[in-house]
């Protein structure tokens, strides 16, 4: 294909209107919004083109754009837009699809990226599972207390489960990150290893210092840099157990002391805090909050779950008596479920996508901002 | 001797609009009243340095009116005065004229002595405040009637300098307002805008930086009775400037500000940029656009500037204008057809703001349709005829066709049943 022939997807448009960036057919071009951006590079600005691309349907482009993951929806474009054409919503619904048109297989993309209404099913399912599977193994006999979780559900229920699962997130990641990483090199030229670049772009990520260029959004700094330290808390204290089981014979469940514990609870802690701020952020609304679409509330309310049902699972077991203690447990565990196996289907998938458009960022050569 | 109407017709607003659609209603046979509430008339137009397309004086053109308006005994003009009620009736309209106190009267001569003596300064509407002026003055150069204007609540206590140095009693500081009501069988609503305010666009240092002026600021500035009689010169240092920016659509066609094009700017810009480099030809001129709109035989001006040396014109409008080094202005843009967001500094940058309309405010009481812009609604049925600016953002030439074309509406509407 000629690279001066422009492909116009109608149902790209049609996606892209029914998922909240209808507004994009406002755009003048104006460029406004790339004149304010803060975090857009000098030699890409971003995101008067994406709005254009994305007005005509140039599917092929959004695609391989990796402009549309380097935006954080600041929204300082949409708040100075002189058409209201939002054009931080419509990077937002970009995003979506584009998680959507990148996932394996595509149609759980589908089923994920229509959460608002299918969540009921993504939610209930891993819950159906969870009470199914627990019944087939001991008739769910809810030990006397004190409770001991490794009772009610052995720890090779677990691994039967998010082992499977864990690998086939991995894969379905690796197949869609790949995909994309290709798109974007398609007619660049990128110098320097990939790991030699993940590895700043990474410790950027961890201080979220693009977040604090943001202008109309920098409420949203703080919560999203606790909800993240929250996810990177909670799998540091997963690991250590894993070690301290079977490496050390510690038995559990751990004395409510234990250090490790204090990290489970502390990121507990900070996932729900965070989930909070951004969940407040969201309802506020407003033009500097964007549009909260299907696309957003289901991963937040997903992850601030999993993080509140931790926290049930782990106070109920002490506190109530162990009937209702394990419908906690149960319900903890199925939006870890959930959570999983939605991660490169939802918003989640974000986590992936964006990396490695900040590596390519620094890999071309256009980071300096 | 009436043979038109009934009643007179009323032409709200003395500018170019109101004073041409009141001398053609006049020569239709008419009797007309022109109402001003400024002490001259010509309004906006005579703001202008030049018109475009072709870069003349409008000074020249109100003097044509004027010499029409002296010739022609059915125009009663009323200056200093409002419009402060108006009320429909079966037959037209019975309304409310108040005059400001006449400190001056037609005796004056305009031969200057009062202004040479009186103490009190205020900022000189003419100039849009850009300099000051005394008290009692000439309007502006160009001012018709050619009466001095005083302005009373700038004198200070006690003062009669000026009345002790006339020679001719032509001033009266103790005159009283007047009030009068008129029937008029239709209203020509020709009230014009104003510019919009500076000060509102922050995001482009208006009010906040001083380099930082709007198109019409730069009109006085060029005009050789204007503040800096006609030099070109940074209002920080006085100095002329090296690199002038124009950022187009500022405040307008933005839902922010006023959401509409004012349909002129584009042009007044280009014209700028010619004052700009025939009077500074060292001096580089870049205008930042979105679009350029140069309809018509305004198109030449177009291509004039754009072949012109030193004039660069850039698709990208500026988002973000902040201080630079010493007293420059730091530009924030990205340049489309470039790809490439651009950080350049200016040291003038020229504001190319829209035009609001002068309906906005309620500032004429009358029960008027108007548009979700404010812009007002001809109705033959209410008797109610709206030209100009009034009616739509649109230049002098549209506004003088417009004038015409008002003017049969006002008689066509005095004449209905």
């Amino acid at each position: 294909m000629a690279s001066n022939v422009l492909i116009s997807s109608t149902s790209f448009r049609e996606a892209l209107a029914k998922k909240g960036g209808v507004t994009a057919a406002r755009c003048y071009q104006c460029a406004t919004c790339s004149s304010v951006c803060e975090l857009a590079p000098e030699g890409l600005p971003f995101p008067r083109r994406q709005m254009i691309n994305a007005q005509w349907g140039l599917a092929d482009k959004v695609a391989a754009d990796p402009a549309v993951w380097l935006c954080h929806q600041c929204n300082d474009c949409t708040v100075r837009c002189p058409r209201d054409a939002k054009p931080g919503d419509v990077m937002q619904t970009i995003r979506a699809l584009a998680v959507e048109n990148l996932s394996t297989p595509k149609f759980l993309g589908k089923l994920v990226g229509a959460a608002g209404s299918t969540w009921p099913l993504l939610i209930g399912l891993p819950f159906v599972f969870w009470i199914a599977f627990i019944y087939a193994v001991n008739g769910f006999t809810v030990p006397e207390a004190p409770l001991a979780w490794h009772d009610f559900v052995p720890h090779w229920m677990i691994y039967a489960v998010y082992i499977p699962v864990t690998l086939w997130v991995v894969i379905a990641i690796l197949v869609s990150g790949s995909r994309y990483w290709n798109l974007m090199g398609q007619g660049v030229t990128r110098s320097g290893s990939f790991v030699g670049n993940l590895i700043p772009a990474i410790k950027e990520i961890l201080a979220h210092k693009r977040f604090s260029d943001c202008e109309a959004a920098r409420p949203r700094k703080t919560g999203h840099l606790l909800f993240l330290w929250g996810f990177i808390g909670a799998a540091i204290t997963t690991a250590l157990i894993i070690v301290a089981m079977y490496g050390f014979k510690t038995p559990l469940p751990l004395p409510q002391t234990h250090w490790m514990k204090w990290i489970g609870n502390f990121s507990a802690l900070l996932l729900l805090f965070g989930g909070l701020m951004l969940l407040a952020n969201r309802m506020k609304g407003g033009q500097s909050a964007g549009a909260s679409t299907a696309f957003d509330t289901f991963f937040l309310f997903v992850a601030f779950m999993v993080g509140l049902t931790g926290i049930l699972t782990e106070g109920g077991r002490l506190a109530f008596p162990p009937q209702i203690a394990a419908w906690m447990y149960v319900a903890h565990l199925s939006f870890i479920l959930c959570l999983f196996a939605t991660f490169p289907y939802c918003k989640f998938a974000h986590m992936v996508y964006r990396t490695l458009a900040m590596v390519h960022e620094r890999m071309t050569g256009v980071a300096s901002r | 001797m009436n043979t038109m109407t009934k009643q007179p017709i009323l032409v709200v607003g003395a500018g170019i609009t109101g004073v041409s659609a009141a001398l053609e209603a006049a020569e239709t046979g008419c009797d007309v009243i022109l109402v001003e509430r400024e002490p001259a008339i010509g309004g906006r137009v005579l703001r202008n340095h030049n018109y475009f397309p072709k870069l003349c004086p409008p000074a020249c053109g109100m003097e044509i009116n004027t010499r029409r308006l002296e010739r022609n005994s059915r125009v009663r003009v009323l200056t200093n005065t409002r419009v402060t009620e108006a009320n429909a009736g079966a037959d037209g309209w019975s309304v409310k004229l108040a005059s400001a106190p006449a400190y001056v009267n037609d005796r004056c001569t305009g031969c200057g002595e009062c202004a040479k003596v009186c103490p009190a300064k205020v900022p000189d509407p003419h100039n849009l405040g850009m300099n000051e002026t005394t008290a009692i003055r000439s309007p502006h150069v160009d001012a018709w009637p050619t009466t001095y204007t005083l302005d009373r609540s700038a004198c200070p206590a006690d003062c009669k300098a000026c009345v002790e140095a006339c020679k001719y009693e032509a001033i009266d500081l103790n005159a009283s307002a007047k009030d009068e009501t008129v029937s008029a069988s239709s209203v020509v609503v020709a009230t014009g805008w104003h510019p919009y305010p500076l000060e509102k666009l922050t995001e482009l240092g208006g009010g906040e930086l001083k380099n930082v002026i709007a198109n019409v600021n730069m009109e006085r500035m060029v005009a050789p009775t204007g503040p800096t009689e006609g030099k070109i010169l940074k209002p920080s240092n006085g100095e002329p400037p090296k690199k002038v920016a124009f950022v187009q659509c500022a405040g307008s066609r933005d839902v922010n500000h006023l959401p509409y094009c004012s349909a002129v700017c584009c042009l007044a810009s280009l014209k700028q940029a010619i004052y700009v480099r025939e009077q500074l030809p060292e001096a580089e001129v870049t205008i930042y656009y979105i679009d350029r709109r140069a309809p018509g035989r305004n198109e030449d001006v177009l291509t004039r500037v754009a072949e012109m040396d030193g004039v660069k014109l850039v698709k990208g409008k500026v988002g973000k204008i902040e201080q630079g080094q010493g007293d420059g202005l730091k530009l924030r843009l990205e340049d489309v057809e470039a790809g490439q967001i651009v950080e350049t500094e200016a040291d003038m940058v020229v504001l190319a703001t829209g035009m609001v309309s002068n309906l906005v405010n309620g500032d004429l009481p009358m029960n008027l349709t108007k548009d979700e812009d404010n812009f007002g609604l001809d109705s033959l049925e209410q008797k109610v005829i709206v030209a100009g600016v009034a009616r739509r953002p649109e230049d002098v030439a549209a506004c003088v066709r417009d004038a015409t074309g008002a003017a049969a509406k006002s008689v066509i509407a005095a004449r209905r049943a």
